[in-house]
Parts: structure tokens; sequence; C-alpha cells
């Protein structure tokens, strides 16, 4: 069997929903039912191999070609299977994802890794805003899983985030862990302004001070050395990221805050 | 069977089934990861009084532990799922937790889990912290020299307890030695631990006692100073007999460990005064593992 590919035939006008082209909704169907699966393209419907040119029949491993960040929802819901996109990639990568792996060469859209809750998502270039965050009006965001981004974040990253862990080996935007209820985010540039605004619970681990300093609702807890550190570091030497060749350390200065809250969450840096 | 002059008897050493689990104690360096596993291992020769029994596996090297620091691999073991997980509880809040720079790790997977830092998380009063790592819950509960780092769950599994092999020899000198022996190489064999001082027990008990309110009692008939008073299992020139108890993750395990211990103590030989192997048989009260001596060295 080789790889389901679906590659875009021209550059849509309108953006698609692709949710319907995971590897659990395609398994056990044939090509000729692939091919007639309509998707929500605009304000109508189109079969798919109206849209993509279609190749390949594995249904556990799916790649999408030549995409663009027209196509949303890719990976909603997943359980099972990995899906590759070459290119750049719409809103909603991996929302509600459950397991499985997806993996982006280019740079994809707002609301990446919402309301995840397994797996794991790896970009190999920029996230829009609000990375691993809860759909608005919602209050969890991801619940478990891994998100690597080997470039930036844009803004809100791991806003409302309710568990899991984003690795961000690039720079994260403003209001970085807003409103975080717990989990991890870990970043090796630098961060935006208003870090952890209104964070409650949880993790920001920098490999280095933040540019702009911390922010003044985080109190100085003072250096320490903290064990936790080395297992998440071990964690960090199965994923294929530059986490995983970063030099382990344990010694960190630790800020508690959002003191204008519960105040439970903390930032570390390393020192 | 008679090896280098010692005779081994035909009879079985009887054995119980247990519930056990391995933990991993580290800390800052291997002397302080050793006085928090021996404070949380103190105390539990004998489930007859102590609730558990429990002992130190082997030291660990930083590479083979979770958290790349010196460490302690200990093995529990009760009678029963809630009275191990009570034990371990009480014994890590009040020996492992209170240890400087110590952290406390599962060291037994098992689809079948318990309690570890459960409940100790609360200790940290609200300051406690989760971490979901590779899968495992951890808690980070803050005390006065830091972080005490400790899993969320550990294994547990269907063990074994009170394998056991009695020595008998013509002095008490020899029987120790022969008995020290067997420890040094029984220590070098995983997943089975030795819960008695150094390994060695002299007050091997019977099932019952004459007493109502007594489980068990001494077993007169290895009792060399009761040669003429009671049916004697020893003969004239036996004058002390010590025993060695094994409890194990699994029987396999305990037979290895009884094989080395029987060998090392068969090695000394005759000439060192030692003259027979025998074994606690309860005639089948106790549990359904029998160890045939025999057939161990076989």
């Amino acid at each position: 069997m080789s790889t389901l590919i679906f590659a875009l035939k021209t550059p849509p006008a309108q953006r698609i929903d692709c949710s319907s082209l995971t590897p659990d909704l395609l398994a056990d169907k044939s090509i000729a039912d692939i091919a007639a699966i309509e998707l929500v393209t605009g304000n109508s419907t189109a079969p798919v191999d109206s849209l993509f040119d279609i190749s390949g029949d594995n249904t556990a491993d799916i790649t999408f070609a030549n995409s663009t960040d027209k196509l949303d929802f890719v990976g909603r819901n997943m359980t099972t299977g990995k899906i590759t996109i070459e290119g750049n990639v719409g809103a909603y990568l991996g929302l509600f994802l459950e397991g499985g792996q997806i993996e982006v060469t280019g740079n994809t859209g707002i609301y990446t890794a919402c309301e995840m809750k397994s797996g794991q998502i790896k970009i190999n270039g920029n996230a829009g805003e609000f990375v691993g965050g809860a759909r608005p009006g919602y209050k969890n965001g991801m619940t478990g899983g891994t998100v690597i981004v080997t470039g930036d974040t844009g803004a809100r990253t791991g806003d409302h985030m309710r568990r899991g862990m984003i690795l961000i080996e690039g720079n994260a935007g403003d209001y970085c862990a807003a409103r975080m209820i717990s989990g991890t985010i870990a970043v090796l540039g630098n961060v935006g302004s208003h870090l952890g605004y209104g964070m409650k619970r949880g993790t920001v681990l920098l490999n280095q001070a933040p540019v702009q300093g911390i922010p003044a609702n985080f109190n100085d807890c003072g250096p320490h050395t903290l064990a936790f550190l080395a297992l998440l570091f071990k964690s960090f030497t199965k994923l294929d990221s530059q986490f995983a060749k970063t030099q382990s350390f344990s010694r960190v200065q630790r800020y508690a805050g959002d003191l204008g809250g519960i105040g439970m969450g903390e930032i570390l840096v390393k020192i | 069977m008679i090896i280098n002059g010692v005779t081994i008897d035909e009879t079985f050493a009887e054995a119980f089934p247990m519930k056990g689990t391995r933990l991993i104690i580290t800390a800052l360096n291997a002397k302080w990861a050793m006085i928090s596993a021996q404070a949380f291992t103190g105390f539990a020769t004998s489930v007859i009084a102590c609730g558990c029994e429990a002992g130190i596996e082997r030291e660990l090297n930083s590479s083979e532990t979770p958290d790349g620091r010196p460490g302690v691999s200990v093995l529990i073991f009760a009678m029963g799922g809630k009275g191990l997980a009570k034990q371990v509880e009480t014994r890590a809040g009040q020996c492992v937790l209170t240890s400087p720079t110590s952290a406390l790790f599962s060291g037994l997977e098992s689809d079948t889990e318990m309690a570890l830092g459960q409940n100790l998380r609360f200790f940290g009063d609200g300051f406690q912290i989760s971490k979901m790592i590779d899968g495992k819950r951890y808690w980070r509960i803050p005390v006065m020299d830091g972080e005490f780092l400790t899993q969320e769950k550990t294994g547990v599994q269907a063990s074994v307890g009170g394998g056991n092999f009695l020595v008998l020899a013509e002095s008490q000198e020899q029987a120790l030695t022969a008995c020290e022996a067997a420890i040094v190489e029984m220590r070098k064999i995983p997943n089975v631990i030795m819960p008695f001082p150094g390994g060695v027990v002299r007050s091997g008990s019977k099932v019952g006692s004459k007493y109502k309110a007594l489980m068990a009692s001494s077993n007169d008939a290895f009792c060399p100073t009761l040669k003429g008073q009671t049916k004697s299992d020893l003969s004239p020139e036996i004058e002390s007999v010590m025993e060695i108890v094994i409890d194990g993750l699994t029987k396999e395990d305990i037979d290895k460990a009884m094989r080395v211990g029987i060998q090392a103590v068969c090695d000394l030989g005759a000439e060192n005064g030692i003259r027979r192997i025998s074994a606690g048989n309860y005639g089948g009260k106790l549990g359904p593992f029998h160890f045939h001596l025999q057939e161990i060295m076989a």
C-alpha cells in the first residue's frame, strides 16, 4: 500500500473544509468513494476529485500535496494514522485531535491544535494565533498531546490550555500562556509581551529570559534546581525536535503568577 | 541429596501469594538515597506484625533512574492490595517525603496500579503541581529543601512471599558465616528481597501457638536447646539453625535466589560445619507455592 495523496489541483479561491479526509473517516472506503466525498468549500460543496488529484491507497497515511492556507480543519477528530501536509495549511489544524500524527512542512493558520486531546502535531514552520487554545467561547484548550513548532507561534499560544505540551523552537507571540489552566509550554527563543496574562496554573519553560522582562504580575520565587526538569528533558529526547538536542538543565529562576488571579502558574527561566 | 558433605533434605519451602511493587528512591547522592531507602524498608521484616515485608533490591546508578540521580530500588510486599497501598503511602510519607533531596518513582509497570504520590500531594497544601510527562503523572510537592518529586501511581503485581531455606550448622558462627555468604550471592538476583535483618532470621516460626492470641510461634522442632524437650528435627551435632526468607515478584525469581543461596552455603560445606539444608514446611497449611529443595538444586 502506498501513501494516499491528495494533491491540490489549483490554489482554491475559497476555503475548503478538509475534516472529512482523516484516516478514521476514510478507512474501508474505496478510492471511488473517497473521490465522491463532498467537501464544503465557500458556500457550496465540491467532490474531492474536483479539488484534488488522488493517488495511493493507504488511508492510514495521508498526504496533502501543494497545500495552501485555504485548507481548514485538516485532521479534525483524528484518532489514529498519519497526515502529512506539504506546504501551508489553514485554520483549526488538528481540531479535537485524539491520536496519530500530523506533520506540516509549512506554516499553519489560526487555532492549530485547538482543543487537541492526544497525539502529536509537528509544524516545520510558523504557527498562527491560539496554538493549543480553545474555540471562541469555550474555556478548555488542548487537554493532551504534544505540539512542536520549529518556527514561531502567533499571539495567545496556549490560551486556555488545560494539559499537554507545546514546544516552540523559535519565538512565541504576545500573550503566550494567557489564561492557561495547566500543561507545559517551552520556548527556545524569545516570548512577546504579556506573558502568562491571567495564567492560572501550568509551566512556561524558557531557554532565555524574555527580552521584555518578566511581567509585573509574576513574583520572583528565586533560583532553584527542579528535579522534574530532568524527566521533562528526557521525554524530549524521543522527539524529532531541536528540544531533543537541547542541553538538559534543571537550574532555573522561578516566577509565580499571574498574581492578579490564583497565581499558581510558573515561568521557569534557565539560569 | 548431598552437596559437598551437606545434606539437602527431601522437603520443600512453603510460600504464599502476596501483592508487591518496586519503588525507586533517588536523592542528591547515593548516601542519601540509601538512607531514605533504609528508612522506607525499616520495620518490614514480616507481615506477621509489620504489615508488610520490604527490602532493598539494589543500588542504582544515575543512568538507571528516572531523574538521572543516584538511587535505590526497593521491593515491598503485603498480603493484599489495600494493605500494600496503605503501607506504601505511610512509609513514603514518613520516610521518603521527609528525607532530604529525595524523589520517589514507580519501578514496576503493570496494568494494575495503586497510589504512590497520589495522596501525598495534599501535603503541598494547594501549592502542589501536577506534571504529565510521557503519559505518567508526577507531583511536585513544595518542601523546605526545594521540591519533592513523586510519581502519582505505581504498578502492583501478584507476587510470592515466604520462600525460605534453613541452614543447619554445628555452631552459631558457622551458621551465620554461611548465611552471610548466601546473602551476598542472593542479592545479585533481581526481583527478590530477603526482608529480615541482614537477610537472615534466627527465630523461624511455625504456624500457631499454644497461646490463642498468637498466630505464629517459635519453630521448636528446629530450636537446638529443645532437642531433648520436644519433637526435634535436629541431630545431636546441630547446634544452630538460621533461616533465609525470600520474597519475590515471581516464583521463578525465588527459585533462582534459593539456588544460588543454597549453593553458596554448600560451597562452604561440611568442613566448615554446615550439615544440612532444610526448609520451612508446614504440611501445606501456609501457602500454595512449594519450593522443593532437591528439585531446585538438581
